[in-house]
């Protein structure tokens, strides 16, 4: 990092593995707090974007910068060679597939009318890479500074509660779950303790039942 | 499916020689700030410029192309799939095509806030109608500008500015004033403007 701005090479960055995708951590990396930007790479045939659909009000720009990409979006699809934009509204089903080796895409997103919130969902991912390669403490120290950079949000507290579950460390856990049970909207809170699996190795302590109640 | 390649957007020259494709408004995203910017009569494809008005952190990624950034005095040679991230909003940057091909996709907006369309896109808009001389489209422009961002100095300079060349003189003394009132910055850029020739020797004319 020099004075004040940073030059990245995307395909130079540590990539981390997100639901069969894998992630080029931008935003992590940077630092960038204004929106979510991030990157995908993959070789011919393999899954640059996950299949997801995004909640209420959160738009999302797709930039193909290298290779070939096809995109499914609603019902849709396309092929789309570098330089070719993507946008996709709020709540609608998208994903994306290489055509060529080291095709890469650039994502931006953010919620309309709302200051960006960093969900955290890049870090754990980044994080849940690390500790599955041996190496917990790089992971814990991003989960860290995920804290660090929004403290008074629930997801960053929840997303670190995640990572110390699946690493066995269930007193850590439970600290953070706790804080995010705290600082999160209820509803949001409870789906999440009921459905997310990252949290089955702590679902037999009867700690969770209390987070629960 | 709401997707265009890069060269299918708005090829909107600027006075600065420089091609502003205008990526947030095509697609209408409200979320965040983006944009792309190919290279015309001056090679350049950032507008010298701070962020220190907006406070906006930005990034520029090289879409295509070869691209030199000159960033706080320092210069750097980026190509495909490089980006530079400016943190700090006071950084002074520019860049130039290297390659006639290059193409720069910029994101940028202030951290904690929503965001919020900059004055700046609505000038940008206008400027090739103001050079054809379609005073009103450049008018209804914008007013749109106005209304989104009631009172914005700058959309009242760049009102000022129309109404000039448009031979409403009283009109844009009246703009004018109403911009320089509202942040001093605008005087001075108002004294060596050149849209503004037919107006300078007015005693309203702000000194």
């Amino acid at each position: 990092m020099s004075d004040g701005y940073e030059i990245l090479t995307l395909d130079e960055v540590e990539t981390a593995s997100h639901r069969g995708s894998n992630l080029i951590p931008l935003r992590h990396t940077l630092g960038f707090r204004p929106a979510g930007v991030n990157a995908w790479i993959a070789n011919s045939g393999g899954q640059l974007i996950p299949p997801h659909e995004e909640d209420s009000g959160n738009e999302e720009l797709y930039v193909v910068v290298r290779g070939r990409a096809t995109f499914t979006v609603g019902e849709e699809t396309a092929e789309s060679p570098a330089g070719t934009l993507v946008f996709v509204p709020p709540e609608v089903f998208r994903t994306a597939v290489a055509e060529e080796d080291g095709t890469i895409v650039f994502a931006v997103g953010g919620t309309v009318g709302e200051a960006f919130n960093p969900g955290g969902w890049d870090s754990f991912a980044l994080a849940d890479t690390y500790r599955q390669a041996g190496r917990p403490e790089e992971g814990r120290a991003i989960m860290a500074q995920l804290i660090a950079e929004k403290p008074q949000y629930w997801a960053s507290h929840y997303n670190a509660g995640c990572f110390e579950a699946l690493a066995g460390n269930a007193d850590a856990a439970f600290e953070h779950l706790r804080r995010a049970k705290e600082l999160a909207p209820a509803e949001d809170a409870a789906m999440y303790f009921r459905e997310d699996t990252d949290l089955d190795p702590l679902r037999d302590d009867p700690r969770f039942q209390e987070l629960l109640g | 499916m709401n997707r265009a390649h890069l060269d299918e957007l708005d090829r909107i020259e600027l006075p600065d020689g420089f091609v502003w494709r205008p990526v947030r408004r095509h697609f209408g995203i409200q979320a965040f700030g983006t944009n792309a910017y190919t290279p015309g009569a001056s090679g350049q494809v950032v507008e010298e410029h701070t962020e220190q008005t907006n406070q906006h952190e930005e990034i520029y990624l090289v879409l295509r192309g070869r691209v030199r950034f000159t960033i706080g005095g320092d210069e750097h040679e980026l190509g495909a799939g490089q980006l530079v991230f400016l943190r700090d909003p006071s950084l002074r940057r520019a860049a130039v095509a290297i390659t006639d091909d290059a193409a720069v996709l910029a994101v940028g907006g202030k951290p904690g806030e929503p965001h919020e369309v900059s004055a700046w896109e609505y000038s940008f808009a206008t400027a090739p109608h103001t050079r054809a001389g379609r005073y009103d489209e450049s008018r209804r422009l914008l007013r749109e500008g106005l209304e989104a961002k009631p009172g914005s100095a700058a959309l009242l300079y760049e009102l000022a500015c129309v109404e000039a060349l448009a031979g409403e003189h009283d009109r844009a003394l009246e703009l004018l004033n109403e911009s320089v009132a509202t942040e001093e910055r605008f005087r001075e850029y108002a004294q060596t403007d050149e849209d503004f020739a037919s107006i300078r020797e007015d005693p309203r004319f702000p000194r």
